[in-house]
């Protein structure tokens, strides 16, 4: 059976708080097989803060006053949106090291309904001065991301899926995790570049397969900041692609074309997103996904219209 | 440093100098600012938050949860050499920069957590009084907020934290002084009785006249098991006639030199 992404992140935190006592982990009531693992093993190290993720931040926020490395985990829409002025107040104005591990981010809770999906989350933390953002898009990611995080010393939103997620090592070149990206398929800057994070980022593999002559990949998995190389990559790529399993405004199609503007790069973008509008129709994660245009083959259709 | 003899004199002393700092700046809270005079006096100028010289900081913690009044915090600061006299005296001067502000900041030295907002500086406190009484460090934690703080939802959040883990080093210091922007707290949304329901965490809670020094010590002083908590009735704009009990002293406003007189002869 697949490991979840939120396991593998808190295996390693596990890991780490084997030496490493100035590591806190909070929860507001969401757990995980490897949270049992933290809560009874590392129970010193362990805080439940209640249904009350705003006094988690603010906990947290007292902690990491004091130097420690804390980990805020919660469901994404609720760590996110719920608590996001603590975020901006605390550790984020005054500048210090906490780590909000949101699980479920996009459609994730397909059959709860939009109070559970996350479907804004990422625009809203990228809004907040200083933050890093970090999507796992598989295991091997979620795990590298949990292995670097600590030393990160900015306040990090890591967005794990809920679901458990294919490994894409397969179809990746050589990166490096510190540029915040790795390239599936061959690059060129004669072909459309799909630009994508998360889970939903297997869902542009079809294309790569189909049109791997005219097609190439990149999983951003750190979206903040973007690096430079990932701009030296783009330079001169003519038409770009953007897949997020978020709404219209603010997602990655906006942080994406906000830095290639930045510096002086102008492709053709378009973007592939959830609309502007709270879904109720239900039929499961993926039925949402065919229906909104972001299943595979909607996404090699754009590619073909798009070359 | 700082142990005064007389304390009434200094706060009058610190109410004078706030209330020319007003004048100058032309904004601020002054009524909850005068508010709690008394109460950060007694703190600081009796020792409760410790000072160690050698490092010219503080041992203890102290939040203003309640950040539009944190600047009652300064010229106090400034008594104790933590905040350099030309901050004091650049601020409200436009020529000259400063780092003081009307909300305070972490980068002020003095000023453990940035505040302006309300509702979280009393979790800031628990997480810091859950760490020091984990790792048996000897610290208190002193969160002054105001009775406007208990509307936020997440005040009662640390709340239930506090009692959960039992956190005796924590002492939350509520100014009670009954009036926020548009009104009094009973007409607007009552929130009486506020002893009760605190009480109902299990905390025990003293309930004293904020401006009485001898009151205040007591109850700082006061050996109980558990979170402390003191209730201190206040009146909003103690000190000055034109400001006591007034709402729209919540804001500085502008102010005639007839005004000025009567709140210099109201603190000689």
């Amino acid at each position: 059976m697949i490991k979840l992404q939120r396991d593998i992140f808190l295996d390693e935190i596990n890991s780490q708080l084997e030496k490493d006592k100035d590591i806190y982990v909070m929860s507001a009531d969401f757990g995980a097989a490897s949270l049992d693992i933290t809560r009874d093993k590392y129970k010193d190290n362990f805080i439940h803060c209640g249904i009350s993720e705003q006094a988690m931040f603010d906990i947290g926020t007292g902690l990491a006053l004091e130097g420690k490395k804390v980990i805020a985990y919660a469901m994404g829409p609720f760590i996110s949106l719920r608590a996001i002025e603590q975020i901006k107040c605390g550790p984020a104005m005054m500048n210090l090291p906490m780590t909000i591990l949101s699980v479920g981010i996009g459609l994730g809770y397909a059959d709860a309904g939009p109070t559970h999906y996350a479907t804004e989350d990422y625009a809203c933390l990228r809004a907040i001065g200083g933050t890093s953002i970090f999507t796992a898009s598989d295991n091997k990611i979620a795990k590298q991301i949990a292995q670097n995080i600590l030393n990160n010393k900015s306040v990090n939103y890591v967005r794990l899926d809920r679901h458990p997620t294919e490994e894409l090592k397969e179809y990746e070149n050589n990166y490096d995790f510190s540029d915040g990206f790795r390239i599936f398929g061959s690059h060129s800057k004669d072909k459309i570049a799909i630009i994508s994070h998360g889970r939903i980022l297997k869902n542009c593999i079809k294309s790569l397969k189909e049109m791997k002559d005219n097609v190439f990949i990149i999983d951003l998995f750190r979206s903040k900041p973007i690096s430079n190389k990932f701009c030296e990559t783009l330079k001169n790529v003519k038409t770009v692609l953007v897949v997020d399993e978020q709404t219209q405004y603010g997602n990655l199609t906006s942080a994406v074309q906000s830095e290639l503007s930045k510096n002086n790069i102008f492709p053709k973008v378009k973007n592939l997103s959830l609309p502007d509008e709270y879904i109720f129709k239900n039929g499961g994660r993926d039925f949402l996904l065919n229906l909104h245009k972001l299943d595979e083959d909607s996404i090699l259709n754009s590619c073909k219209e798009l070359l | 440093m700082k142990k005064h003899n007389n304390l009434p004199e200094l706060c009058k002393n610190y109410r004078k100098q706030l209330f020319e700092k007003f004048l100058e700046v032309g904004q601020g809270h002054p009524g909850s600012v005068f508010s709690m005079i008394e109460l950060v006096v007694t703190l600081f100028h009796n020792s409760h938050i410790r000072f160690d010289k050698n490092t010219n900081k503080f041992i203890d913690k102290i939040i203003i949860s309640k950040g539009h009044a944190t600047v009652a915090l300064y010229p106090i600061l400034k008594e104790f050499g933590v905040i350099d006299i030309k901050e004091w005296d650049n601020w409200g001067n436009k020529n000259n920069e400063t780092i003081l502000r009307v909300f305070g900041n972490t980068s002020i030295p003095g000023i453990d957590a940035t505040s302006g907002s309300l509702g979280h500086g009393l979790g800031i406190g628990c997480g810091l009084a859950y760490l020091y009484k984990k790792q048996k460090i000897d610290k208190k934690v002193y969160v002054v907020i105001s009775e406007g703080e208990l509307y936020e939802g997440s005040t009662w959040e640390a709340l239930l934290f506090a009692a959960h883990n039992k956190l005796e080093n924590l002492n939350i210091i509520i100014d009670e002084n009954s009036l926020i922007i548009l009104g009094t707290t009973d007409d607007c949304l009552r929130l009486d009785p506020i002893k009760k329901k605190i009480e109902g965490f299990g905390f025990n809670v003293d309930h004293i006249d904020g401006h009485n020094l001898e009151q205040i010590e007591k109850a700082l002083n006061n050996k109980i098991k558990g979170v402390k908590v003191i209730l201190a009735k206040t009146v909003k704009g103690k000190g000055f006639s034109i400001m006591e009990n007034k709402a729209n002293w919540h804001y500085w406003n502008p102010i005639d030199e007839k005004e000025i007189e009567i709140c210099r002869k109201d603190i000689e």
